[in-house]
């Protein structure tokens, strides 16, 4: 009796296994893409509130949309909700034309949806991380429902970049919102309001986001009817989601890309991280101060080979902050790889007596496999010279956590490798080198003071001549390039990849996700 | 009685206060905060402006303030918002989580027991025999396989080479909801979480059975005449499956942890997951909701076992 029990029991549970096994995922009778498009260095899981997002505008930008956004190439800023604008002489008033769009409920996008955003975006009680970035702006005017006028208190270089990131809200739907309620609001992930050619449908916890076409988008009905986020642990879940066909795209670190590369369902995407990696040195220790250690340090590491070897040629040579021609001038140092200088600089600078062959903390939060052999090697490369350098990899929040202490132990972090945005707008370096960027006020956590480059990154902000600028950041690479504030390294590629059934798909791995024009209502399927 | 169990709930209170301290401090021992875990460091953001962050959620409150205001909260009930979810609140966030790893470690555990004792019995029935040795092998090769690589393989073989399975979550994105399609995504996480669980069950099933098989009275039944399937099943398995009983009660313990690390793999929405991101993201609120409601179910477990024994065994004196 016992066994005709086990036995029934045995049947049902290989039948209930093998009805499971074999019912295939449910048919998407509409057109329906889905990809991982939070996945990897510029995406940003959990947080939909985009006045408080650091990160993933890619997704970002399907449902809500700036006034103006970066081309594709992310070589220039072009309209987006404003179909043109214009600046007055002195660079302190910005003219935006506004599209005729409608919000996804239907009501009418106006100038005054302007207005609101940006006072939102300047009103700390917002959770916003837009206020010291939007505050040379003084006021915004609205002579008219499809005008919007900014004026600054003093010219602002970075004012267009800042503002393609800065997704235009919907007064009419939040007005009633107190500023300090909004930080906290579910509105954000339940019933988001955009302008964007997909509305918001639903959010399913930790799991994915979906979204549906919205039929009046002033540039033609998309051409998918649903777009869907799905949201991964890890780079390798997304990856074998893509490969067992359940999502369309995804990022994808470098190691993954020759599973993909000669085959014939997926496409591989390119480009650059615009993040150049360094070996940042500390200049609150003793161990640094001298520049023929640091150029020691750059003519210890074989960048090249590492380039080649490592990351299989997809990285260039970063002799200063930038690697974009325009920004690089003429007769820079290229720090050859030399053990032999580099030992002799280190002879002349007294290495001995400086620190010797004493163990230094090499501290990072890269935790990549790829990133693991790139320090090894340089760890290898600094030894032979006699610069015995230790990793120390740690996850993002402790690594923040240390070098941003209110009170840091120099000790902890005396060498890091890392990375900082450096486009597409170049001003991005300024907020970790500039001598004023010290913390509190900026991002300069290795308290980098070089007259030099502080006077020429200035110039560089302060230059209201489109012409004269690229000039002013190749000042700011001649002088990072002969202070060597950080050893530099390389700006590497980044990659996605993406089936072939999508047509018209567009994708950047641009910092933070971006954003970018990537007209989502042209993205396409085949079923 | 009833004043035992009111001591044992006043102690278990105590103990939920001492562990929410535990916790609160270590948290704020580690190093990075929510504002740190925030900031992707290639885009970088001023100390002011993080400060101002910090300053919005109450994180630049002295530490005790902090706990006796979290405290307080928590006394009526509410744990608060997540930090790194736009206005999610704690407690239902966590309560919505406890379901799916429910139903992913008990269809682990289903399935382990199912498979466990059926292997087991062969294995001990058919002795030294090529079925006994090859079940043994692979009983060895699932108790000696870590977790992750189980669930990292099987992920890898079943889902991308065979795609006989979802590759994670739980529902298929977009679809409405049907069993069907649960038990789709529901079977590769429940089965890898099974193996290491079905293998010791095998494992002990087969010892206790041999042993079984040796003794007087399974002799006197076969000498009786009686079929040798009956003298298995009737008389041997029953008298073997008691402590693999006692073995399967105390699986479930590790199956939990097991069920924490398939989730991760497997995005499963269960308390893995969801404890896991909060650790990643330093979302403080969570950590403390999830853990505070965890030790309550251990505690409250704990009490009706102690009941229960009380209750079976009257030698047990509980007050």
């Amino acid at each position: 009796m016992q066994m005709k029990t086990l036995t029934r029991a045995i049947s049902v549970a290989a039948l209930l296994g093998a009805t499971a096994l074999t019912t295939s995922v449910a048919a998407q009778e509409q057109k329906t893409i889905t990809g991982g498009f939070d996945v990897g260095p510029g995406g940003f899981q959990g947080n939909f509130n985009p006045l408080a997002a650091t990160g993933g505008f890619t997704w970002l930008n399907v449902y809500f949309e700036p006034l103006v956004n970066y081309n594709a190439d992310l070589t220039a800023i072009e309209g987006a909700l404003a179909t043109e604008y214009s600046v007055n002489a002195d660079k302190t008033e910005y003219t935006f034309k506004l599209a005729n769009e409608t919000w996804h409920d239907g009501k009418p996008f106006t100038s005054k949806d302007v207005k609101f955003t940006v006072d939102l975006a300047k009103n700390g009680e917002t959770g916003t991380v837009f206020a010291a970035r939007l505050n040379a702006i003084a006021s915004v005017e609205t002579p008219d429902e499809r005008t919007a006028v900014i004026k600054l208190s003093r010219p602002d270089a970075g004012l267009l970049a800042s503002l393609t990131k800065l997704m235009i809200l919907p007064e009419h739907a939040l007005a009633g919102t107190t500023p300090k309620e909004l930080a906290t609001s579910t509105w954000w992930a339940t019933k988001p309001v955009g302008t964007g050619p997909f509305k918001f449908k639903q959010y399913v916890t930790d799991q994915y986001v979906e979204l549906v076409a919205d039929d009046d988008y002033r540039l033609g009905r998309p051409k998918v009817d649903r777009v869907i986020n799905r949201y991964f642990k890890n780079t390798a879940a997304a990856v074998a989601a893509l490969r067992a066909g359940e999502i369309q795209f995804t990022y994808v670190e470098p190691d993954d890309v020759s599973a993909f590369k000669d085959n014939k369902g997926f496409k591989v995407i390119e480009g650059q991280s615009f993040v150049v990696n360094y070996v940042g040195f500390n200049q609150q220790v003793p161990l640094w101060k001298d520049v023929r250690v640091r150029q020691a340090v750059m003519h210890a590491i074989d960048r090249q080979a590492i380039i080649d070897s490592l990351y299989g040629g997809a990285a260039t040579v970063a002799n200063c902050g930038y690697v974009a021609k325009q920004l690089v001038p003429e007769g820079l140092n290229p720090y050859a790889y030399d053990p032999a200088k580099a030992k002799a600089l280190l002879a002349e600078a007294g290495w001995d007596k400086i620190n010797g062959s004493k163990p230094i903390t090499w501290l990072t939060y890269y935790n990549t496999p790829q990133a693991a052999n790139v320090m090894a090697a340089v760890q290898a490369m600094l030894a032979q010279v006699g610069i015995n350098v230790v990793p120390r990899v740690v996850d993002t929040p402790t690594y923040n956590g240390i070098i941003y202490a209110g009170n840091p132990d120099f000790s902890q972090f005396p060498l890091v490798y890392a990375g900082l945005q450096n486009g597409p707008d170049p001003s991005g370096l300024n907020i970790g080198l500039n001598a004023a960027q010290k913390p509190p006020a900026g991002a300069n956590f290795l308290r980098i003071e070089m007259p030099e480059l502080t006077k020429a990154l200035d110039a560089a902000l302060a230059e209201t001549n489109p012409q004269q600028l690229n000039t002013r950041y190749q000042d700011v690479c001649k002088a990072m390039n002969a202070n060597l504030p950080w050893a530099t390294m390389w700006v590497a590629n980044r990659y996605g990849v993406a089936s072939t059934k999508l047509k018209d798909f567009v994708w950047v791995p641009a910092p933070a996700g971006g954003p970018y024009n990537a007209h989502p209502e042209k993205w396409s399927i085949e079923r | 009685m009833l004043p035992y169990i009111l001591r044992r709930l006043a102690t278990g209170l105590l103990m939920l206060v001492a562990l929410s301290m535990l916790v609160f401090v270590l948290l704020r021992l580690a190093p990075g905060d929510p504002i740190d875990a925030y900031i992707n460091p290639n885009v970088a953001m001023s100390q002011a402006e993080m400060d101002a962050l910090r300053a919005r959620l109450g994180l630049d409150q002295p530490l005790p303030m902090q706990y006796l205001a979290w405290l307080r909260a928590a006394a009526t009930g509410d744990l608060g918002y997540s930090i790194q979810r736009n206005g999610v609140r704690v407690l239902p966030l966590v309560l919505e989580r406890i379901g799916p790893t429910i139903l992913l470690m008990a269809a682990g555990l289903v399935i382990a027991i199912l498979i466990g004792i059926a292997a087991g019995i062969l294995s001990a029935v058919r002795r030294n025999s090529p079925t006994d040795i090859g079940f043994s092998v692979i009983a060895f090769f699932g108790i000696s396989s870590p977790a992750f690589l189980t669930a990292i393989l099987g992920l890898y073989l079943f889902s991308v080479v065979l795609r006989w399975a979802p590759s994670g979550g739980m529902l298929t994105p977009g679809a409405p909801f049907s069993v069907g399609d649960l038990l789709s995504h529901l079977i590769l996480p429940a089965c890898l979480l099974s193996i290491g669980h079905a293998a010791l069950i095998m494992r002990y099933m087969r010892a206790s059975l041999l042993e079984v098989l040796n003794q007087d009275y399974v002799r006197t039944a076969r000498a009786k005449g009686v079929k040798e399937f009956w003298v298995i099943m009737k008389h041997a398995v029953r008298n073997a499956l008691l402590p693999v009983v006692t073995l399967i009660g105390s699986t479930i313990g590790i199956a939990v942890g097991g069920a924490i690390f398939i989730e991760s793999v497997f995005n499963w929405p269960g308390m893995g997951l969801l404890l896991i991101n909060a650790v990643d993201t330093r979302d403080y609120p969570v950590i403390m909701g999830a853990t505070l409601i965890i030790g309550a179910c251990v505690i409250v477990v704990n009490l009706l076992t102690d009941i229960a024994y009380a209750a079976i065994d009257p030698r047990i004196q509980v007050a």
